[in-house]
């Protein structure tokens, strides 16, 4: 069973008279242990493809399908608990709670479920290890360089142990060394925990890591061969 | 809590500051409830001790000793009616005493209270011995005038009159009018205040008011039954006390505006704060945070910050109330300082409900698509 189904997605934004159509008739299907990239310019519907397929915008048309569920089916104040459970976000940079140290930033999603215990704590405390913050466990974000910024957030991510991962731009205001480590690191985690992984970003630098990259277009998504056969 | 705890731990000098002004608003509250519940009690402590439920005054008065005289043979006729368990005469009257037995001849103004020896209305003594009926000259005095170097045995003499008296007692907690009261028997009150022919208008035996005791006193009915009085509850006699309804009017709308100020303070502050957050809150709610969870996080970081203010608050209070000279009149009731305490804190947490309606409408996908 596919972890994430779209079928025939369109969103259609209403500007006063106009309409504009962010994605148009979208089709896509990510398979566990798949880390897949959807590249494209600013304004092609990327953000909105990746807001859909985090339970944060309803589409106009079609159907998201998240581990069999119907994401339309779900009550609007339940999404909350869909998002908490289900995925898990790596936004850009500035994503992180400024009064919580590294070890408090993973076991807040805990905490947003219910109680934090003592299993929940060595978990962050491993993947932190995993993701080489081990020494930084109680230093807050404004203590943190970008990238290790970047890593406690990929950690937050897999804290609840997601279905899947979504990644929006990872790599923004990180040089380049940094950018591939980020990635790599998702890359890694995905596979080691065998999750679905998408990564909405513009950095084709970043493509060697991903087993599809497709391709966002003026609101429509194809798979992008040549750089899916690149590998 | 916890997370609201980290981020007023994180934020120290932003929390501190907000917290300073509640702190002042408290203390400003709990200085004027001192002084309100000091104002009241100096204005009418006499009438509020009393062990009483309903009092008769003439028709007209409007409900105010110094208004009404009726005469002293209502008493009894009073007590034949239904629901009345006890009735009791009392007259009220200001004026100006010097004390006699000492050196300095400095004046005090007093309140003398006429009341029948023995009766309900009478206080209990602190020291010395109480009112006896065959001793018209001795008297009972409120405990403020040992401060004034009054003693038990001392003579006072009444200015402007031949009257004199003589303290064979102290009762405490007894002010009428902004005065130490002084109770004695009833006809020497009758001879000091209607001294003057005809000042009695006419009336026999007269009082300025009759004091009943009895829950079930029908007051429309009484009042129907007799023509010349007005019956009213103890806590609208209290009302009539001269200058009482004008001194807690000015209090209480005080204390409403400064509480209605911290709820303003507060709430203000804590909504500036949630718009300044509002990417941050948007991240959290995006990751699976939801409404009530962010909603915790403001309510109970304005409940802790308006808890510690009222406590600092309260300690503050009780410092200045050392420093506070003796003649100002300040009183802390702790019933009183505790209602206001429930009242600043819940106030001022619903005075949170702002920044909540606005998380509430904080849209999580204010975290997708934003390159900073």
């Amino acid at each position: 069973m596919p972890v994430l189904e779209f079928k025939n997605v369109s969103k259609i934004y209403k500007q006063g008279e106009n309409e504009v159509q962010a994605l148009n008739d979208v089709s896509l299907t990510v398979e566990q242990g798949e880390f897949i990239a959807v590249i494209g310019p600013s304004g092609s519907g990327k953000s909105t493809f990746l807001s859909i397929a985090g339970a944060l915008l309803n589409p106009t048309q079609g159907e998201v399908i998240l581990n069999g569920k119907n994401l339309h089916e779900i009550k609007p104040k339940d999404l909350a608990k869909v998002r908490l459970h289900e995925i898990g976000f790596i936004l850009q940079t500035s994503n992180l709670v400024p009064y919580l140290n590294v070890l408090d930033q993973l076991l807040v999603v805990k905490r947003m479920a219910g109680k934090v215990t003592k299993e929940d704590k060595q978990y962050a405390i491993q993947l932190l290890q995993e993701l080489g913050l081990g020494e930084k466990l109680k230093k807050f974000p404004e203590q943190l360089s970008g990238g290790e910024r970047q890593r406690t957030a990929i950690a937050r991510a897999f804290m609840n142990n997601p279905s899947i991962i979504l990644a929006d731009e990872p790599t923004a205001s990180l040089d380049s060394k940094r950018a591939f480590e980020v990635v790599q690191l998702i890359a890694k985690e995905t596979k080691l925990r065998n999750k679905a992984a998408i990564m909405v970003t513009h950095d084709e630098r970043m493509l060697e890591y991903c087993d599809k990259v497709y391709r966002m277009e003026d609101g429509r998504l194809s798979l992008d061969e040549t750089s899916t056969h690149k590998k | 809590m916890y997370l609201a705890i980290k981020e007023l731990k994180h934020s120290k000098l932003r929390f501190l500051l907000i917290g300073a002004i509640t702190v002042l608003i408290a203390w400003l509250v709990f200085i004027l409830c001192g002084l309100g519940n000091g104002l009241t009690t100096l204005s009418a402590a006499t009438l509020k001790n009393m062990d009483a439920d309903y009092v008769a005054f003439e028709e007209g008065s409007r409900a105010s000793m110094s208004r009404s005289v009726i005469s002293e043979t209502l008493v009894d006729d009073l007590k034949q009616q239904s629901g009345v368990e006890d009735a009791s005469p009392v007259g009220a009257t200001s004026l100006t005493v010097i004390n006699e037995s000492s050196s300095d001849n400095e004046k005090v103004d007093v309140s003398i209270i006429g009341v029948i020896p023995g009766s309900f209305l009478e206080p209990e003594i602190v020291e010395g011995k109480p009112l006896q009926k065959d001793q018209p000259l001795e008297v009972i005095a409120n405990d403020s005038l040992k401060k004034k170097g009054y003693e038990v045995g001392d003579t006072l003499k009444i200015e402007g009159s031949l009257e004199k008296m003589k303290i064979v007692g102290f009762v405490t907690n007894e002010t009428y009018n902004h005065l130490p009261a002084i109770f004695t028997t009833l006809d020497k009150w009758r001879s000091i205040q209607f001294a003057a022919p005809g000042s009695n208008k006419g009336v026999e035996k007269p009082v300025n008011a009759i004091v009943m005791q009895g829950e079930n006193i029908n007051a429309e009915k009484l009042n129907k039954e007799f023509d010349n009085i007005e019956v009213v509850t103890k806590a609208k006699a209290i009302q009539g006390v001269p200058g009482y309804k004008e001194e807690n009017g000015t209090i209480m709308m005080m204390l409403t505006f400064l509480l209605v100020i911290s709820a303003f303070v507060l709430g203000v502050f804590f909504y500036v704060l949630t718009l300044q957050k509002s990417n941050q809150f948007g991240v959290l709610k995006a990751i699976g945070a939801s409404n009530r969870f962010l909603a915790k996080i403001i309510v109970s970081q304005v409940f802790l910050l308006s808890l510690t203010s009222v406590i600092i608050g309260i300690l503050l209070t009780y410092v200045t109330a050392l420093i506070l000279p003796d003649e100002m009149p300040f009183a802390l009731d702790v019933k009183l300082v505790i209602l206001y305490s429930i009242l600043l804190i819940l106030i001022s947490t619903l005075g949170s409900l702002a920044s909540v309606r606005r998380i509430v409408k904080i849209d999580p996908l204010l975290a997708i698509g934003r390159v900073e």
